[in-house]
């Protein structure tokens, strides 16, 4: 059987893994459904009075600006999805190739230097280096996937180095170069994708991350510029509920939590479907 | 006399250390002839895989220093070419196999697909006419389902499966020489004596001259015309194999005799 299908097969057999990878998937088309412009188009018309409770006109109610808290809810997966892709898929190349390189030429001056910017973006403390990025792009929407991105990839890049290195000294690399390959190609085409292990779990970790990271920085206002997200959702609410109107609060945190549960439970699966050392069984 | 296919003319091989240096081949002279199996023997450690990889152009030149007066491949000097020009020469005209057959493909590409890849490369064979090709050449190895081979993973198949895949990769543009490193330490004996077969066929039949690292005098006995046998990075004696076996001129040559002997009479 060949690899694609045996994680397949291993993934449909496990319960919480399959629960999972439905979560996600319609997630993704609710997504898809903003996107071509479906749903949640409302998110920012103020079509009800302040506060008003559940009903036939709006599902989840409204906030404190009358806006529709369902449809706001439903753009927010957009938000979420937009990043998550953008970074994990991002920073994922970044360090797959950042990491490639510096364990195919270890213990030269590529190699230290990839590993110097590792180690400086990696003691700057977090949220710090996001404000700053924030402040330097002021109002770029990107500001925020750029951050990410720059910070990110260290851990893709670390994992991937140590791999590279393993392989580099495996005797089918002596045997690519025996039949006179150059050394970038055997790199890209024969090193790289036996590490893919690595960065299909590193990259559902980074969409992940970076939805997490989101909901926070947009409730620091660091995040999103326009539109709304989960986070703005929740820094709205921090006025509400003192005054006793959990609706957006409940709201933004019980998809993000359904989402990122969803999410957990896909990449322990694919982590455990991916496993070479179960290849045999 | 006849002009041999390769000529290795005092190949040095010192590995660079920051303390000494190292000689772990030292001025080591031999030539392989048209379509002759040539026996590099003697123990663990002697220098027989690094004068194959020196040969080969694939000891990386930070940690290793290679000096030879000459490596002569049909009268291209391999020494004095330069890296991007070796990787020509590399795959086409000279190539090697392994010990380790489990470890020397790919896992995460089919048998196929890496067979295919070296032919496109080569001979600029479209991916088409690569397939039919590899197809062929795996018949030729002796592999009765062709079609299946190429399909599978390295993981499916058996030891002496790849590496009978490895020398089909090896043999696929018909090179002047092949090096083969103990090609079959790693197999069984019943399998170990089907791919010698096969590869020295296979070399009678494409005119590529073996260099066949070993220890095993048996084999030495079985498969090979003239022998080289090594030292501690020297070459202690070289003879067309059955006047090494009846008359040895040199001790060591002996002392490696009598041991295989000895287990033998036990």
């Amino acid at each position: 059987m060949d690899p694609a299908n045996r994680t397949w097969q291993r993934l449909r057999k496990d319960k919480a893994g399959f629960m999972g990878l439905v979560i996600v998937l319609a997630f993704f088309l609710i997504a898809l459904g903003v996107w071509s412009g479906i749903l949640g188009q409302g998110w920012s018309e103020a079509g009800g009075g302040r506060w008003e409770a559940p009903g036939k006109a709006h599902w989840f109610g409204t906030n404190l600006l009358g806006q529709d808290i369902f449809q706001r809810a439903v753009y927010s997966v957009r938000t979420a999805f937009e990043i998550g892709f953008v970074v994990s898929v991002l920073s994922t190349l970044l360090g797959a190739i950042l990491g490639a390189l510096a364990g195919w030429y270890s213990n030269t001056w590529a190699d230290s230097t990839i590993l110097w910017i590792k180690g400086v973006l990696d003691s700057i403390p977090f949220y710090l280096f996001v404000a700053a990025v924030a402040f330097a792009l002021q109002g770029k929407p990107w500001a925020m996937h750029l951050a990410m991105i720059a910070t990110f990839w260290t851990t893709t890049g670390r994992l991937v180095r140590a791999e590279v290195m393993k392989i580099k000294s495996r005797e089918f690399i002596l045997s690519a170069r025996t039949i006179g390959l150059p050394d970038l190609l055997i790199l890209f085409r024969h090193v790289l994708p036996n590490t893919l292990h690595i960065l299909f779990i590193q990259s559902s970790i980074a969409f992940v991350a970076a939805i997490k990271t989101e909901v926070i920085l947009s409730f620091l206002g660091l995040g999103v510029q326009d539109g709304v997200s989960w986070g703005l959702m929740l820094a709205e609410s921090t006025q509400e509920v003192l005054a006793g109107h959990f609706n957006n609060f409940l709201a933004a945190s019980l998809m993000l939590f359904v989402l990122l549960m969803g999410f957990n439970l896909l990449s322990d699966a694919l982590q455990e479907a991916f496993d070479p050392q179960q290849a045999a069984l | 006399m006849k002009h041999p296919v390769l000529s290795v003319r005092k190949l040095s091989v010192t590995r660079r250390q920051p303390d000494r240096a190292s000689t772990v081949v030292d001025s080591v002279s031999f030539d392989l002839n048209q379509s002759e199996v040539l026996a590099v023997v003697g123990e663990s450690g002697c220098g027989k895989t690094k004068t194959a990889e020196a040969v080969m152009g694939l000891l990386p030149c930070d940690t290793w220093d290679v000096q030879a007066e000459s490596i002569e491949l049909d009268g291209t000097n391999l020494a004095a070419l330069s890296a991007a020009a070796m990787r020509k020469v590399r795959g086409r005209k000279i190539s090697m196999i392994f010990q380790e057959p489990l470890t020397a493909l790919d896992p995460v590409f089919t048998a196929g697909n890496q067979l295919c890849s070296v032919l496109c490369r080569h001979q600029g064979m479209t991916t088409k006419a690569a397939r039919t090709s590899s197809m062929a050449m795996l018949e030729r190895v002796g592999f009765a389902e062709p079609d299946h081979i190429m399909r599978s993973y390295p993981h499916q198949l058996s030891g002496g499966m790849r590496q009978r895949i490895m020398i089909a990769m090896a043999m696929a543009c018909q090179p002047r020489v092949l090096i083969a490193d103990e090609p079959t330490t790693a197999l069984d004996v019943t399998t170990q004596a089907q791919v010698l077969r096969q590869l020295t066929r296979l070399g009678e039949e494409y005119g590529t001259s073996i260099l066949l690292i070993t220890h095993d005098l048996g084999v030495v006995a079985q498969y090979c015309d003239r022998a080289v046998v090594m030292r501690d990075g020297r070459t202690v004696e070289e003879a067309p194999v059955p006047k090494l076996f009846s008359e040895p001129q040199h001790e060591y040559t002996r002392q490696l005799l009598n041991a295989t002997m000895g287990v033998r009479s036990a």
